[in-house]
């Protein structure tokens, strides 16, 4: 029974996207993404020349990631391997390790304006950084100095780039020099559909800058579950509090969401939203403690499934800015 | 001694003169905790220069259990009624960029957990949880508490003794259910309890429960009919059942372990192959890998995360990629050790140690090392006795660089 539902299931999905079938070949370049925004970029670079696989797919969150040995696989047998970099892919190296690939991984965040992570002082971190980058012979002992207790090394940077449509399109452009790295007779192809991509992420930036141009000045502060609009408030100018920092793999302190409902009473957020990616449970709990109804859901760091409002890049950025401007007007 | 170290990398940067390959060895520690098989003792052996450290008296041969810190050995004394602690002497500290190592002897904490005949033992963010059959009573202690020495536990009871498992899950505790209908069973099924002991929710069937482990994110127990497979709920532990699939032939693992680095399980399925297990996957699922002969052993490399080994009874060690799904590589080692017997007889058991598999001849007195890249013979460690179960602890200084 649940054997021929999944068979009608296979062939309806068939009838949809004959095209797509007709044309997958043996020949296409074998494209791993690391999750749901990559995997849509890589689509409207590569379209038909380009067969994609996924490994956090709709809704899933890459900072928690577990690889597993067919994801090993699917490494292993890419032409190129894409990742955002910048620490997001915690599971990146060992997944590496495990697939032995020769593909190139391309960090598809390179390029692009980078944000250091504001708020998280790492008082040692400029030392280390030295020590490990100075190769003269004054940093002998650097083996052998001691190291304090606790000192947690947490990446750098804010990796949640894409959030930035501007810089959406350096990965845009990214992953078209590396399909035409691994494979030339499509470069031209891959280059005019980055081109075409490109132009609507160029109209898609302007919408987002004129939507959020409609939301008085201080009404732009709003609450999500991670730090991963860092970029999305340096670009169109509106400020994003946070229980969780810019990794959900760190649950936040009893202090953090005390200090955050603190400046919420002080009547210091507009809206608060839920993210696809986390559990709602905190969001809701604040949301409860402080009076501020919950405005909806946002997506942040991986697409909806195809069904969803976020099935895209282009429609997950437009379902945040119209969720996020509801909210705070329609209150 | 603590011995802090940078990553290869920059390693190479900071002291440029020297080959890193030497320096990572310097900087390494491994040691391998041996249970003799007729003796009730505990061999602690230093991998890497081959010597014996320290050995441990006991009650009787014991069967060890590591902590996922490698802090902390259990040795597991069934009719003994109990369970020894012994601190590695090793701990690590993992600060991204570099780790450092803290290097002391080995010793007894102090910590013993007693009871009418301790069976699984079971670790899960820090906190053991050790299964008393006789008693049908979980004990409960965190790994702080053990390397201080201490042996006081919260206890939990389920209804009846049995031979089980219990699993201190965050806030509660996930026990198996007792077979009433047949006493001698195997339980039935997991039930959730809180911290004050209340049931949470139902039991969720498991006939023939044996066999537990986690991997990554994910807790699984092995029954008859499949799975039960553990997550992080809303509020709750999410329990739910995993069928073996169809095409699967007659059979069933008792005995699982966890992928490092990867998620995936590794089980014994009949006497001649073993199961691998992704619960996520919507296809293939399980993954069954024949072996030439009936199997004696498993055991994952926590280092390499794309292999396993599997130990046949015609004294071959194999080599199990788990990306592939298939045997490698395979190594003469032994004499044959025939499974014919009692499951308890003295057989090979098999660790990983670093570069090297490590794998015990109990008949022969001997560990035998295997080069895990080159999958060669890389020597013997003579050890007294008949070194039988195995762990090792330690850390190669291979830290992840996150560029
Ligand atoms: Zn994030």
């Amino acid at each position: 029974m649940s054997r021929m539902l999944k068979l009608a299931a296979a062939v309806s999905a068939m009838t949809l996207f004959p095209a797509m079938l007709a044309t997958a070949s043996a020949e296409n370049l074998k494209v791993v993404a690391s999750f749901s925004i990559i995997a849509d970029f890589a689509k409207n670079v590569g379209g038909d020349r380009v067969d994609i696989t996924t490994l956090v797919g709709p809704n899933g969150d890459a900072h928690v990631y577990e690889p597993k040995p067919a994801d090993a696989a699917a490494v292993a047998a890419a032409d190129v391997v894409l990742v955002n970099g910048l620490q997001l892919e915690g599971f990146l190296q060992r997944l590496v390790e495990a697939s032995g690939t020769k593909a190139p991984i391309v960090e598809l965040s390179k390029g692009g304006e980078v944000l250091k992570i504001a708020d998280e002082p790492h008082p040692h971190e400029e030392d280390d950084d030295d020590d490990h980058a100075a190769g003269e012979a004054g940093h002998a002992e650097g083996g052998q100095h001691a190291h304090e207790e606790g000192h947690h090394h947490h990446g750098e940077y804010d990796p949640h780039a894409w959030q930035s449509v501007r810089n959406a399109e350096v990965y845009v452009k990214n992953i078209a020099d590396a399909f035409c790295a691994a494979d030339a007779a499509g470069c031209d192809g891959y280059r005019a559909n980055a081109d075409a991509y490109g132009r609507k992420l160029g109209a898609l930036d302007a919408e987002i800058r004129a939507a959020i141009a409609g939301i008085p000045a201080d009404k732009r502060s709003i609450i999500t579950s991670h730090d991963a609009f860092g970029y999305f408030e340096h670009d169109y100018g509106l400020a994003f509090l946070a229980p969780e920092g810019v990794s959900t793999e760190s649950e936040a302190s009893a202090a953090d969401v005390a200090a955050l409902i603190r400046q919420i009473r002080d009547d210091k957020a507009s809206a608060i939203f839920v993210e696809n990616i986390t559990n709602p449970r905190l969001i809701e709990q604040i949301a409860g403690e402080t009076g501020l109804k919950v405005g909806g859901e946002l997506y942040s760091d991986a697409l909806s499934d195809a069904g969803g409002p976020a099935a895209t890049y282009i429609d997950m950025m437009r379902h945040n800015v119209a969720t996020i401007k509801g909210a705070i007007l329609g209150s | 001694m603590r011995l802090p170290f940078l990553s290869t990398a920059a390693l190479a940067l900071a002291l440029p003169l020297q080959p890193a390959a030497s320096l990572a060895a310097d900087l390494s520690a491994w040691r391998l905790f041996v249970a003799d098989r007729a003796e009730p003792k505990v061999t602690v052996v230093d991998a890497l220069a081959g010597t014996i450290l320290d050995t441990f008296t006991l009650r009787e041969p014991a069967s060890l259990v590591r902590s996922e810190s490698g802090r902390t050995v259990f040795a597991v004394q069934g009719d003994a009624g109990v369970v020894t602690a012994i601190a590695s002497g090793i701990s690590f500290e993992d600060h991204g960029d570099h780790g450092d190592i803290d290097v002391e002897a080995p010793k007894l904490t102090g910590t013993e957990l007693s009871g009418r005949k301790p069976s699984h033992l079971v670790e899960h963010d820090g906190a053991f949880a050790a299964f008393f059959d006789g008693e049908g009573v979980a004990r409960i202690i965190s790994e702080k508490a053990v390397l201080g020495g201490s042996s006081d536990v919260s206890e939990v009871s389920t209804a009846a003794p049995q031979h089980g498992v219990a699993v201190a899950y965050g806030a509660h505790v996930l026990l198996s259910e007792p077979n009433a209908e047949k006493p001698d069973a195997l339980p039935v099924g997991i039930r959730t309890v809180d911290a004050k002991g209340v049931q949470v929710g139902d039991v969720a069937a498991c006939p023939d429960l044996h066999g537990e482990a986690s991997s990554g994110n994910l807790l699984v127990f092995a029954c008859a009919t499949g799975l039960l497979v553990v997550t992080h709920g809303d509020g709750a532990p999410q329990i739910r059942h995993l069928p073996y699939a169809d095409g699967l032939p007659e059979g069933k693992a008792t005995t699982l372990l966890g992928g490092r680095g990867l998620q995936y399980f590794l089980g014994n399925y009949g006497p001649d192959k073993v199961v691998l297990i992704d619960p996520t996957a919507d296809k293939d699922a399980f993954r069954l890998v024949d072996l030439p002969m009936r199997r004696v052993h498993f055991a994952v490399d926590s280092v390499r995360p794309r292999f396993a080994y599997v130990f046949t009874e015609d004294g071959q060690l194999h080599q199990l990629d788990v990306v592939a799904g298939r045997i490698a590589n395979s190594l003469k080692l032994t004499e044959p050790y025939s499974m014919d017997g009692h499951w308890n007889d003295p057989r090979p058991r098999i660790a990983v140690a670093g570069d090297h598999v490590v794998v015990t001849d109990p008949l022969q007195g001997k560990l035998h090392l295997v080069d895990a890249a080159s999958f060669a013979r890389a020597g013997e460690i003579a050890v007294p006795g008949k070194p039988y179960n195995i762990v090792s602890v330690g850390c190669s200084g291979r830290i992840h660089e996150t560029e």
